[in-house]
């Protein structure tokens, strides 16, 4: 099977600053496709070289098997959501739905019967006639929703979809984006710095550290076997061991991630690991206990209800001997 | 221990005051300009008003104060009529000319320029408007007169006979370009562009760069996101800096006076009528044109959307 978007060895430099360096990637059709990393890293041009925003400065990409070198971004069967949404202030909510059919000369009367559609399609109906500037952050999303999917585009593209919204919001869109994917069936590619708007609702994470990519994989391959150090300590915030920690912890001597919710309390018999208590976090649904272990901090989270240890405390720790991910190549 | 500073001085009564009346302090500082918008200006411009419902008495030249629309008869007078129609196409040209020419320049400045180009390009718009205004008017009557440089410059590249075919063209056309509507109109262009191009320029940054990416997005091309996007939202820019190029051609009477065929412009019939003729009642109706010209452009230009982007 063709993938939806292929990039062999695609490079984009900004003078000096390699934004996108030698990037292999491939993103199979119909999938949820997460670009995790932080500001700077990459994603965000990644998604432009898509839509054709950006040309590469070197490489390849395809989308469906053609190769994008010389198709301007109105060609392209791909459509944005943007991150500010971008609609058109000066149009009413169906204009703004309908653009992309007036654009291609569709008649008046079927570009409305459409737009229509799309909105149902977004549960805006009868918001037709309202200017963007009179509807919430979220309606104003789903507008942007409605008009990226009016013209079928095989890929859909979303750069940080749900960052300017509120966690209420963002916790009830994730779970209608990726209804709304499983509907349409098409392949949707979003970027995002939310390694918990990437788990929950992609089915494919890469992970995306200056320019290149650290780790492809499902979210769980990507959570809790982690490649490199990088990723161990962006996705989940793992504990990250350095070699001779590994190895007193009782691994082989190399770098090695330890999750914070892996590790328990135990009596000192038992314990594999002892640390002094130096913080606190409450978190609501639990506590992040920080401890100094052999010069280094460790995190330990534990659940609501059992018993903390105090600042200066000593604690022993224990954890299930798989529970030690060692990171060979990092 | 005490709980607040005392006060030290007038000055810190006087911030405790502002503090506890907010508004006293808004007042004291709208007061002035208020005053003189109100009182000066706008008095000024009902004055005006006053004066041209006025008339003036045929044989003694004296002026009657009592309500009549004679006055404004007599703009329909063939003679005068012909002013505000030379007066009014001039300005309807010379805006379409700006827009046409302050757009790609504008939307270079807005869009491509960065650091010190931005800062060329300032300096190139404003640099003009640091001279005097008479200076310019009469460097461009040497620049269009007979024995001037773009004569010399036609009839060096062998063009010679082309700036004749233009300037043989009746009515805009004369005897040199610094006697005829063309020079005219070349010289207003070239006063008033650059308030054209700094609103247009303004308008055309705030579009965000997204706002194009998504019409491109969508499947436009250039043209289309001009036409569609681009326009409408610079929209606000072009009718601000077509209401600067429009009055200020209708009102000028100095440009038409020293270049141009020596027919009148409105600006110069209010001129004269004031002035030798002491009509003061047809002068202030004539000065009244421009202003409703104004009210029923922008009128139009509301009711056509032209600031639903605002």
């Amino acid at each position: 099977m063709t993938a939806a978007v292929e990039f062999l060895n695609v490079s984009r430099h900004f003078g000096t600053v390699r934004a996108v360096d030698r990037v292999d990637l491939s993103i199979a059709e119909g999938s949820f496709f997460a670009m995790l990393g932080p500001s700077g890293s990459g994603k965000t041009t990644c998604l432009r070289l898509i839509s054709g925003f950006e040309k590469p400065t070197a490489g390849t990409i395809r989308i469906f098997g053609e190769d994008m070198g010389e198709v301007p971004p109105n060609r392209r069967h791909v459509n944005t959501v943007f991150q500010d949404y971008a609609l058109f202030p000066h149009m009413n909510v169906r204009d703004n739905v309908a653009y992309g059919l007036m654009v291609r000369g569709v008649d008046r009367r079927s570009r409305r019967d459409k737009a229509e559609e799309m909105l149902s399609l977004v549960k805006l109906d009868g918001f037709g006639d309202r200017k963007p500037a009179q509807l919430s952050g979220g309606q104003r999303q789903r507008v942007a929703l409605a008009r990226a999917l009016v013209n079928e585009p095989r890929v859909l593209l979303l750069d940080e979809p749900l960052g300017a919204l509120d966690l209420k919001l963002r916790e009830a869109m994730q779970d209608e984006l990726k209804a709304l994917q499983r509907r349409l069936g098409i392949t949707f590619v979003f970027v995002t710095h939310d390694q918990g708007e990437a788990l929950s609702m992609a089915d494919r994470v890469a992970v995306f550290n200056e320019g290149r990519i650290a780790q492809v994989g499902t979210p769980s391959e990507v959570y809790d076997r982690p490649a490199t150090r990088f990723v161990a300590d962006f996705v989940g915030s793992s504990n990250v061991l350095p070699p001779d920690l590994t190895r007193s912890f009782g691994g082989p001597e190399c770098w090695a991630s330890l999750r914070p919710e892996a590790i328990r309390f135990a009596p000192a018999a038992e314990a594999r690991a002892t640390g002094r208590v130096s913080a606190l976090r409450y978190l609501g649904s639990g506590t992040r206990v920080a401890l100094e272990a052999g010069g280094q901090e460790i995190a330990v989270l534990v659940p609501a209800g059992n018993p903390l240890p105090a600042v200066g405390d000593r604690a022993g720790l224990t954890w299930d001997s798989d529970a030690l991910h060692l990171m060979e190549g990092a | 221990m005490e709980s607040a500073h005392p006060a030290r001085g007038a000055f810190d009564r006087m911030t405790a005051l502002f503090w506890r009346r907010p508004k006293l302090l808004t007042a004291l500082l709208i007061a002035p300009p208020l005053l003189w918008l109100g009182v000066v200006y706008v008095g000024s411009l009902a004055a005006l008003l006053l004066q041209s419902f006025y008339s003036i008495d045929e044989f003694s030249g004296i002026v009657v104060p009592e309500f009549t629309l004679k006055t404004y008869a007599e703009l329909l007078i063939p003679s005068n009529y012909d002013v505000i129609v030379r007066t009014v196409t001039m300005a309807a040209a010379v805006t379409l000319a700006s827009v046409a020419i302050a757009f790609p320049v504008a939307f270079f400045a807005a869009r491509h320029a960065k650091g010190r180009w931005k800062a060329v390009f300032y300096l190139g718009v404003m640099l003009p408007l640091w001279s005097s205004y008479l200076v310019k008017v009469y460097a461009w009557k040497l620049i269009l007169a007979k024995e001037g440089i773009i004569t010399w410059a036609a009839e060096g590249i062998g063009a010679g006979n082309v700036l004749g075919a233009v300037l043989a063209i009746p009515v805009i056309g004369g005897n040199s370009l610094s006697t005829s509507y063309i020079g005219t109109f070349l010289v207003f262009v070239y006063v008033w562009l650059p308030y054209m191009i700094l609103p247009m320029q303004a308008s055309l940054e705030r579009v965000p760069t997204s706002m194009l990416e998504a019409s491109a997005d969508l499947g436009a091309r250039g043209w289309r996101t001009f036409r569609s996007v681009i326009l409408p939202l610079a929209l606000p820019g072009v009718i601000a800096g077509s209401i600067f190029t429009f009055s200020l051609t209708l009102g000028d009477y100095i440009i038409p006076q020293i270049i141009g065929s020596s027919r009148f412009f409105i600006g110069q019939a209010v001129y004269s009528l004031q002035g030798t003729a002491g009509n003061i009642p047809l002068a202030a109706a004539f000065a009244v044109v421009p202003i409703v010209i104004m009210l029923v452009y922008l009128a139009v230009a509301r009711k056509m959307g032209a600031f639903d982007a605002l």
